[in-house]
C-alpha cells in the first residue's frame, strides 16, 4: 500500500512540474509496461521500447487526466494497450520477426526451443484483446479487476479471455485440448 | 515439466529487468526534448504578437528612430571606441599577466 501511496505523491509532484518525480514513476513502472508491450507486440525489445517510450511521453503530457493517482500502473498499461493496438493495426507482425525475437530470449531450463516457438505462434494467433488479458493476468500476475480497469473491458470478458488464452497456450505446449 | 510450468517459465524468462537505467535515461532525454519543444511552441504566439505589435507601431516608431539615430550617432561612435579600447586593454592585460617563461638551461 506504501507503494501506491508513494505513486500518488509522485504524481502530485510530477503535476507540479518535477521531472525527477516523473522519472521515478518511469523507473517503477517501466518493467510492467515494457513486458506487457513485448508480449502484445511479439517482436523484440526495440519495438516494445519504442512504444513504451511513446506511452510514457503520452502519459507525461496527459498526467492531469489521471483520475486515480494510486492506479498509475493500470493507467499506464491502458495507454500502452491503445498504443499497441495502433501499432498492430499499422504493421502486422510476421513469422520472420517472431523467429528473430525467439533467438534473442534466453531459454529457461526444461523448455525446448520448439515449446517456445509453439507458444509464440499460439500468442500470435490470439486476438489482441485475448493476448492483452493473457499478458497482464497470466504473465504479469495482475488480477482480473486490474486488467479490466487497464484495458477498459468488462470483468466477465477479461475472465473468459484469460481462460480461453490460457487453454490455447497450454494446448500449444501439449496440454489438454479444451480450448 | 508440465505444460503449466513451461508456460510460467517462458513468461518469467521474457520479463524485462526491474531497474533499466538505459531505458530510464532515454526517457529522461525524450521528456527534456519534448519539454523544450513545448516551450518553443508556447513562445510562438508571443513572438507573433510582438511582431504584429511592432508592425502596427511602425508608422509611429519609424520617424522617431530616424531622428533618434541621427541624435545618437556621436554617442554610438564613442561607445564603439570605448568597446574597442576595453577589448584591447583586456587582451593586453591577459597577455602580460601570463606566466613568465624561463628558458631551460641544461647542464
Amino acid at each position: 500500500m506504501g507503494g501506491l501511496h508513494a505513486d500518488a505523491e509522485l504524481v502530485s509532484c510530477a503535476l507540479s512540474g518535477s521531472d525527477a518525480a516523473f522519472s521515478r514513476l518511469v523507473e517503477r513502472h517501466q518493467a510492467a509496461v515494457r513486458g506487457f508491450l513485448r508480449r502484445m507486440l511479439g517482436g523484440g525489445w526495440a519495438e516494445a521500447d519504442d512504444v513504451a517510450q511513446e506511452t510514457f511521453l503520452a502519459a507525461w503530457q496527459s498526467l492531469r487526466s489521471l483520475k486515480e493517482p494510486a492506479g498509475v500502473r493500470a493507467w499506464l498499461c491502458g495507454i500502452a494497450w491503445r498504443k499497441a493496438q495502433d501499432r498492430i493495426r499499422s504493421s502486422r507482425r510476421g513469422a520472420a520477426r517472431d523467429s528473430l525475437w525467439l533467438g534473442t530470449v534466453e531459454m529457461p531450463v526444461g523448455v525446448s526451443p520448439e515449446d517456445r516457438m509453439s507458444v509464440a505462434a499460439a500468442m500470435a494467433e490470439l486476438s489482441t484483446d485475448v493476448r492483452a488479458c493473457v499478458a497482464l493476468c497470466l504473465a504479469d500476475g495482475w488480477s482480473h479487476g486490474e486488467a479490466s480497469m487497464a484495458l477498459g473491458l468488462p470483468l466477465g470478458t477479461v475472465k473468459s479471455h484469460v481462460a480461453r488464452g490460457r487453454a490455447r497456450l497450454l494446448k500449444a505446449l501439449g496440454g489438454p485440448d479444451d480450448a | 515439466m508440465t505444460p503449466e510450468e513451461k508456460l510460467s517459465a517462458l513468461f518469467a524468462a521474457e520479463a524485462p529487468p526491474a531497474p533499466d537505467y538505459s531505458f530510464q535515461a532515454r526517457m529522461a532525454k525524450a521528456i527534456a526534448l519534448r519539454r523544450a519543444w513545448m516551450t518553443v511552441v508556447a513562445l510562438v504566439p508571443w513572438v507573433v504578437a510582438a511582431v504584429a505589435t511592432l508592425w502596427a507601431l511602425t508608422p509611429v516608431v519609424g520617424p522617431m528612430s530616424e531622428s533618434l539615430g541621427s541624435a545618437l550617432q556621436p554617442a554610438a561612435g564613442m561607445l564603439a571606441c570605448a568597446a574597442v579600447t576595453a577589448a584591447a586593454a583586456l587582451w593586453m592585460s591577459r597577455r602580460l599577466s601570463g606566466p613568465v617563461r624561463v628558458p631551460f638551461r641544461g647542464r
